[in-house]
């Protein structure tokens, strides 16, 4: 007999379980079933196998799993998927979310430390998922002289300008992008120069000390560090002669900018991490000298939005760097052939043998440059994440003076070398290579 | 549809127009100044030039905006909702405002623009730069000579040689 619930029995509890499952049965079978065959006559229905689904076939689908499959496929290609899930939102916060828990185990170890440990048991796998857990049940408290609806904005606008900033990376070729512009390189940059409009409105409308000072740093910065990093990928815009980032991304299947033009990689690289925020940049949240900067009187979930914002332009920068400079989705083949046999004799289980049409649910080519690009954004993460162990904070005069002067200098030289290659008749259209 | 998508980018940038000159806080003056020059960054969009509708969302939301909001910020806090009301400057205003308008219109319908295809093919911004390379090449260096002074101006007078190596005890 607990003394947190003194009537327990089991078979009480037992019985409420059963009383649960009946209900959900009957209400299943009376009103969800019905209701899922109206809903099919009212949706556009993908056409699978050459032939237009009707509901009763939908219907089937749910019996029979093998069925599935074609109506996964149509599912994929959609436009919902894309945003939603795969090149889009999902894809960046599942790598976000992984670079969050990286960062904290990383920075343990090169601090001697040990990091999340408990949860999950396995070294803290489950650390993030309890973070999130903690963020959402936080109160949101407002500050009482607030500017109430920027302040309320602020985070989602935040997330919601990273998400834009997201849908412009191709991740695999064969158009795995949300939106493929023909402008994207411009669009990008349209996109980052929103952030700093976003976090200096949410710094002045919390209306205290320690935002409005990080608010005005981050200003300074973001601002500053923007002209070196639209000057250091016009050598590239030279050499490919286009702003879609695909294109970019198949003029380099044999040799990668990076080989060429190191200054400008090295210039877009230092103005990323200003642009990130992260250290040694990270003067707008300096913890140890105004609390958490522009983010001081964020909390509860308003606080993990705009964290999760953060990641997710952090994936996107890397995976920019990627796109730009490390050739994208190119690589060897190393994934391994879908087996054919599956494909002509079905799946044997031992009597039984399960034939599923359309199995190769993603090409192989698709799979590998996703792993491709993965690999390399991971490893672009962990060079952005790497100086955070290493390095102490840059004061602003030094920050501005890098910015202003030799990040600058540095673009054009890297502009020259850009323009010797392509009319020493290197690279670029007509070139030798 | 792209009437409506018009309709919505007019009433947009329209609406935030007024907002700008109207609202009493500076702050949300100059977002309401940001929702006009997005408006017509949309209308750009919508003339079939996404090349120009980028620069615009660049330059102008992302650096005259934020210049402004800056600028708005750095003012005392009394200073920022000051009141000053005067009814005559408010209708030489408007009336001015109708005046150009009315001018201009009229320039712009006289100018033939009737008489301009709407389904032509929307131009290359490839083409516009080969055209900066070729025919307009005396535009382009004057343009870059105009830029590169004002630049080397800029660092010229941003540099302080009084403040350097300051702190720095090495």
């Amino acid at each position: 007999m607990s003394a947190i619930a003194p009537k327990f029995r089991f078979s009480y509890f037992l019985r409420s379980i059963l009383d649960n499952v009946f209900w959900i049965i009957t209400l299943l079978t009376l009103v969800g079933i019905p209701l899922a065959m109206v809903l099919f006559f009212y949706f556009e229905l993908p056409v699978m196998n050459n032939n237009l689904t009707s509901p009763y076939l939908m219907l089937t689908t749910i019996a029979d799993p093998s069925r599935q499959v074609p109506l996964l496929k149509s599912i994929m290609h959609s436009d919902f998927f894309r945003i939603t899930a795969f090149p889009g939102f999902g894809f960046a916060a599942l790598l976000a979310a992984a670079t969050i828990f990286i960062e904290r185990k990383m920075l343990a170890k090169l601090q001697l430390r040990v990091g999340p440990f408990y949860c999950g048991k396995i070294e803290g796998i489950l650390q993030l998922a309890g973070d999130g857990l903690k963020l959402i049940s936080k109160e949101i408290i407002i500050p009482a002289k607030a500017d109430k609806p920027i302040f309320w904005a602020a985070p989602v606008l935040f997330v919601a300008t990273a998400a834009a900033f997201v849908a412009l990376i191709p991740v695999a070729g064969g158009g795995w992008v949300v939106a493929d512009v023909d402008v994207g390189l411009l669009a990008v940059f349209a996109i980052i120069g929103f952030f700093p409009v976003i976090t200096v409105l949410s710094a002045w409308s919390a209306n205290s000390k320690f935002p409005f000072i990080g608010g005005i740093r981050a200003l300074h910065q973001m601002v500053s560090f923007e002209i070196p990093l639209i000057l250091s990928v016009l050598g590239i815009v030279i050499l490919t002669g286009s702003l879609n980032l695909s294109e970019i991304v198949q003029s380099q299947i044999h040799y990668w900018w990076i080989v060429f033009l190191p200054i400008g990689a090295i210039v877009f690289f230092i103005a990323m991490l200003a642009e990130l925020e992260r250290i040694p940049f990270d003067l707008p949240e300096a913890e140890s000298e105004i609390v958490a900067g522009w983010l001081t009187e964020f909390s509860g979930m308003m606080y993990g939005l705009v964290q999760l914002g953060s990641y997710v332009k952090l994936y996107a920068f890397s995976a920019l760097f990627v796109v730009l400079f490390l050739g994208g989705w190119n690589g060897p083949m190393i994934w391994p052939p879908f087996p054919e046999d599956i494909i002509k004799n079905g799946i044997v289980m031992g009597p039984i043998t399960a034939h599923i049409p359309g199995l190769p649910l993603l090409d192989q080519q698709m799979i590998n440059d996703v792993v491709w690009f993965v690999i390399k954004t991971m490893g672009v993460i962990f060079m952005i994440l790497l100086p955070r162990g290493v390095f102490p904070r840059i004061r602003i005069d030094l920050l501005l003076h890098i910015g202003w002067y030799k990040l600058i200098g540095l673009c054009f030289v890297n502009i020259f070398i850009a323009l010797g290659l392509l009319y020493a008749g290197v690279l670029g259209p007509g070139g030798i290579l | 549809m792209a009437d409506a998508v018009f309709l919505a980018i007019s009433v947009l940038t329209i609406g935030s127009a007024i907002a700008a000159l109207e609202v009493r806080s500076l702050i949300y003056g100059s977002i309401s100044l940001m929702g006009t020059l997005g408006g017509v960054a949309g209308y750009f969009l919508l003339l079939d030039s996404p090349f120009v509708a980028m620069f615009q969302i660049a330059v102008y939301i992302g650096s005259i905006a934020v210049l402004i909001l800056f600028t708005v910020m750095l003012v005392r806090r009394q200073l920022i909702f000051i009141k000053i009301e005067d009814k005559r400057r408010r209708y030489a205003g408007i009336g001015l405002m109708l005046i150009m308008m009315v001018s201009l219109g009229a320039i712009i319908i006289g100018s033939g623009v009737k008489t301009m295809q709407t389904d032509a093919a929307p131009v290359d911004f490839r083409t516009i730069g080969e055209d900066f390379l070729t025919y307009y090449w005396p535009a382009l260096v004057l343009m870059a000579l105009i830029l590169a002074a004002s630049v080397i101006g800029a660092l010229t007078l941003a540099r302080r040689e009084d403040m350097e190596n300051e702190q720095r005890t090495d």
